[in-house]
């Protein structure tokens, strides 16, 4: 019974896995194409510079996000003081600002006559400018745009750790500094694993900053050998190696989470929060205000300034509010059905745990590790070969999108199936659940707060997603990031902010819900 | 375990019929023009405006790059929903020319549009022109002696000289042009020489380098005229003018923005109405006019305040060489390397 039943859990997803692979099938074939002699002068010209400008972003970014969101994370979950929940959200919210926007923002503000780049050269003298372009800038900014994944998982787990474990040790004489390296750390190390992995793909994958900022990663150097050389094999071939360079972060990551599961009496209680002092507040507000001040307040600000002056000068019409209608239902869509099919592969790799549903899920991973325009390229090849009449609607850009993100749905579902404990699962079982009933009364309850976080998160993601809408969109179906996109690349601030304003303001209503239900909740 | 299995097959099959009736339904709507667009929404929509009022035909500005979407014509064949394709490029247009996504216009369509503003086998036309110039600040005095975009290599503009990132099409356009009236070798030494002075730092967009210009962050910059005028309008005090390059040399380097009618167009007849009306006098009026470009149709004026054309001297090549000779100057580039 339980193997037929793994059986066809196992068919459903790997058909899920089939459909994510197209992409990887696209880029597979493609670089077969490629001769020996061009891999030789990819190799020599590109490559090294490519991978050295790749890692060193991808660890500058790792440790601004740890240096961001760790501590944040730590404050909030242990010590209450007034306006923590504001902080929560405060730390929360610049995942709704896309990383082509902060760059674009940061930008504007740091020249001469921006409001930065003013005050800049009042500490450090006239002429004096900072220069975004770059390494630093292009870490700074996508540090500010994702370090929020890992401070919403590191909080979760922090506050759902239980308060035995910590006092068991404290009772052994371990000091506070040894509780937290060798206790609280291993305990959330899995949440900033996952964190982490988020970051590390965001990074890998990311157009938009990079490419406003001039840093040449394998992405941006894919789509440039797309667009400016039209030349798909070599594109396919640097795809490659990316996505080789991505699935060694994966496996890492797959290691720091290795034997995690940890299964905490119901009795145990959660860890209560120690009150802080004035002074202490005041110290935490310091640090939690100069993040948040620079990853969401100066942001938003200059998003409500340029939109004030839009509603000045009236542009703001009908075509606006149908662009926002199309981004909201291309991201509801996307990811109500990156939620629902992810659900069959999660549960099959939480139930079975081989090494095939271990590839699996490794292999799902794939559309988050491609650059968007080569997942695009790969959807549209095979839609115009397999499924010709989808061609040019709505489904080929809901595919696209959804094997884009289904790896963050299958994370953050796969964390909440690892809490399903499995004597829950017989206990229900027992008392003469079927399969299906067991599903519907216990399983799905118990990750409903996995699944919420999962549709969040898409949902989050497809509204900012760039790349693949602008290559697989309908006809004349435009959302807002494209209209940011092209306002912005035209300098027509005041039509691109209220856009930008709006994604903001669209994502709240999710966030809120997803907060609700577990985040804030404690 | 059937259950279970018919719960998500079911989901699976209901899923499939909505996507199914979604995506033919947004098929069976397109019942007007589809322009695949790599130019500024701005700038088309008053032409577009104006031709559905005259004929009635409905267009459906689809924007993006230009480079993306010819990448996308490509790759949907037969498929495509475009009917005509504009781009600020003469290079990206020869290059759907080489790729055959282009169906050739019958002469009496095109024969107002210079010869070397459009395509040998009419397969585009130019629609407007744009020319690469100086825009030089008026608080430098001391420039007097840049005359030609060459001068941009002399060490005495380090760190004062503004360009973009080598990836522009319009940066890229104009190294094509200086390649085939001066040659590569000269064009390699002065892009040698402009890597020295900018030092790293380029702008991504020619509307910062004009801003850089008036604010004195750099005294000279390389951009197209327009970007200039643009300035202009919205701060009329600026301290910036325009200087013609190379007056005494090879000319200035033109490029146009152009149209073509996409092969696998359906509505051909209708798509070649457009093309009509934007090369009639009014259509190459509001055309231009919208970005203070020069219309290609002689005869007709550009915005006043733009230097005439015929008024200044023209590096004389063909615009088909600017796709001709993409991939060799970006190779150029790329073996120099420019930031």
């Amino acid at each position: 019974m339980t193997r037929t039943k793994a059986g066809s859990l196992g068919s459903i997803a790997g058909i899920v896995v089939l459909t994510a692979t197209i992409p990887l099938l696209f880029v597979v074939y493609s670089s077969l194409q490629l001769s020996a002699s061009k891999w030789a002068g990819l190799w020599s010209s590109r490559l090294p510079e490519l991978m050295g400008n790749t890692l060193s972003l991808a660890l500058v970014v790792v440790v601004l996000c740890l240096i961001l969101a760790v501590p944040s994370a730590w404050l909030t979950a242990r010590r209450d003081f007034a306006g923590r929940k504001v902080a929560i959200w405060l730390l929360v919210l610049p995942l709704t600002i896309p990383t082509y926007v902060f760059a674009h923002i940061y930008t504007v503000l740091l020249e001469p006559t921006g409001w930065l780049g003013e005050l800049w050269q009042l500490v450090a003298g006239d002429g004096a400018l900072i220069n975004l372009y770059g390494l630093g800038g292009a870490a700074v900014m996508l540090s500010l745009a994702t370090f929020s994944y890992v401070f919403l998982l590191a909080y979760t787990s922090l506050v759902d750790s239980r308060r035995s474990l910590e006092e068991a040790a404290r009772i052994h004489g371990a000091s506070k500094w040894q509780v937290f390296l060798r206790v609280t750390l291993p305990l959330i190390r899995p949440a900033l694993a996952a964190g982490l992995i988020v970051v590390v793909l965001h990074t890998l994958s990311d157009f938009g900053a990079v490419s406003m900022l001039r840093y040449q990663t394998f992405t941006l150097s894919i789509y440039l050998q797309m667009s400016g050389r039209f030349d798909y094999q070599a594109a396919a071939g640097l795809s490659l190696i990316l996505v080789s360079m991505s699935l060694v972060f994966l496996v890492l990551e797959r290691f720091f989470r290795r034997q995690q599961r940890y299964f905490a009496g119901a009795q145990t209680r959660f860890i209560s929060r120690k009150r802080a002092s004035i002074q202490e507040t005041l110290v935490i507000w310091a640090w939690l205000g100069l993040v948040s001040l620079f990853a969401f307040v100066i942001p938003v600000s200059w998003m409500l300034a340029w939109s004030y002056e839009a509603l000045v000068q009236d542009v703001i019409d009908a075509k606006f509010w149908g662009y926002a209608l199309n981004t909201g239902l291309v991201s509801f869509t996307a990811a109500t059905v990156a939620v629902v099919v992810a659900l069959p592969l999660g549960l099959y790799h939480t139930r079975v745990r081989t090494w095939l549903s271990n590839l699996y899920i490794q292999l799902s991973s794939i559309g988050f590790v491609l650059p968007g325009p080569v997942v695009a390229l790969g959807v549209i090849t095979f839609v115009i070969a397999v499924l010709p009449n989808f061609y040019g609607g709505f489904a080929a850009l809901i595919m696209a999108l959804v094997v884009r993100f289904l790896p963050l749905a299958i994370q953050s579902q796969e964390a909440a199936l690892q809490q399903l404990t499995p004597s829950v699962e017989q206990a229900g079982r027992i008392h003469g659940a079927g399969p299906l009933e067991n599903l519907w009364r216990v399983i799905l309850p118990m990750i409903r707060n996995g699944m919420v976080t999962a549709w969040v998160l898409v949902f989050i993601d497809v509204l900012k997603e760039l790349p693949a809408t602008l290559m697989l969109r309908p006809v004349g179906f435009d959302t807002l990031p494209i209209r940011i996109w092209i306002e912005a690349s035209e300098e027509m601030l005041e039509l691109a902010a209220p856009a930008a304003l709006l994604l903001v303001v669209g994502t709240l209503p999710a966030l809120w819900i997803m907060m609700r239900s577990h985040a804030v909740r404690r | 375990m059937s259950n279970k299995t018919n719960l998500l097959t079911g989901l699976g099959r209901s899923l499939l019929a909505m996507t199914l009736i979604v995506g033919s339904a947004a098929t069976w709507a397109a019942e007007e023009l589809v322009i695949y667009s790599g130019r500024k929404d701005k700038f088309v929509e008053p032409v577009v405006e104006k031709f559905t009022e005259q004929t009635g035909i409905k267009v459906i500005l689809h924007s993006g790059e230009s480079t993306a979407l010819l990448n996308k014509m490509q790759i949907e064949g037969p498929r495509t929903q475009a009917d005509l394709y504009l781009s600020n490029d003469a290079g990206n247009l020869q290059k759907g020319t080489e790729m055959g996504l282009f169906m050739r216009l019958p002469g009496s369509l095109v024969n107002e549009v210079p010869a070397n503003l459009r395509a040998a086998d009419n397969t585009w036309i130019g629609l407007s022109a744009r020319a690469r110039v100086l825009v030089v600040s008026k608080n430098a005095k001391d420039l007097d002696w840049v005359k030609s975009i060459f001068d941009l290599a002399d060490p005495r503009l380090k760190d004062r000289l503004a360009i973009t990132h080598s990836a522009n099409e319009s940066y890229i356009a104009g190294v094509t042009v200086y390649m085939e009236a001066v040659g590569d070798a000269k064009t390699k030494t002065w892009l040698e020489g402009m890597k020295v002075n900018v030092d790293g730092e380029v702008f991504n967009k020619h509307s910062k380098i004009v801003a850089a210009v008036a604010n004195g962050q750099k005294d000279i910059g390389l951009v197209n005229h327009y970007y200039i005028y643009r300035h202009l309008a919205k701060e009329p005090d600026a301290p910036i003018e325009i200087r013609l390059p190379d007056q005494d040399g090879m000319g200035v380097a033109w490029n146009v923005a152009g149209v073509a009618v996409s092969k696998h167009s359906k509505k051909k007849n209708s798509a070649q109405k457009f093309v009509e009306f934007v090369v009639s006098a009014e259509g190459q009026k509001i055309f231009a006019e919208a970005n203070n470009e020069y219309p290609v149709v002689l005869g007709i004026a550009a915005a006043p305040e733009v230097p005439a054309a015929g008024s200044y001297k023209i590096a004389d090549v063909p615009m088909v060489k600017l796709g001709e000779r993409r991939d060799e100057t970006i190779d150029l580039i790329e073996s120099v390397g420019m930031p």
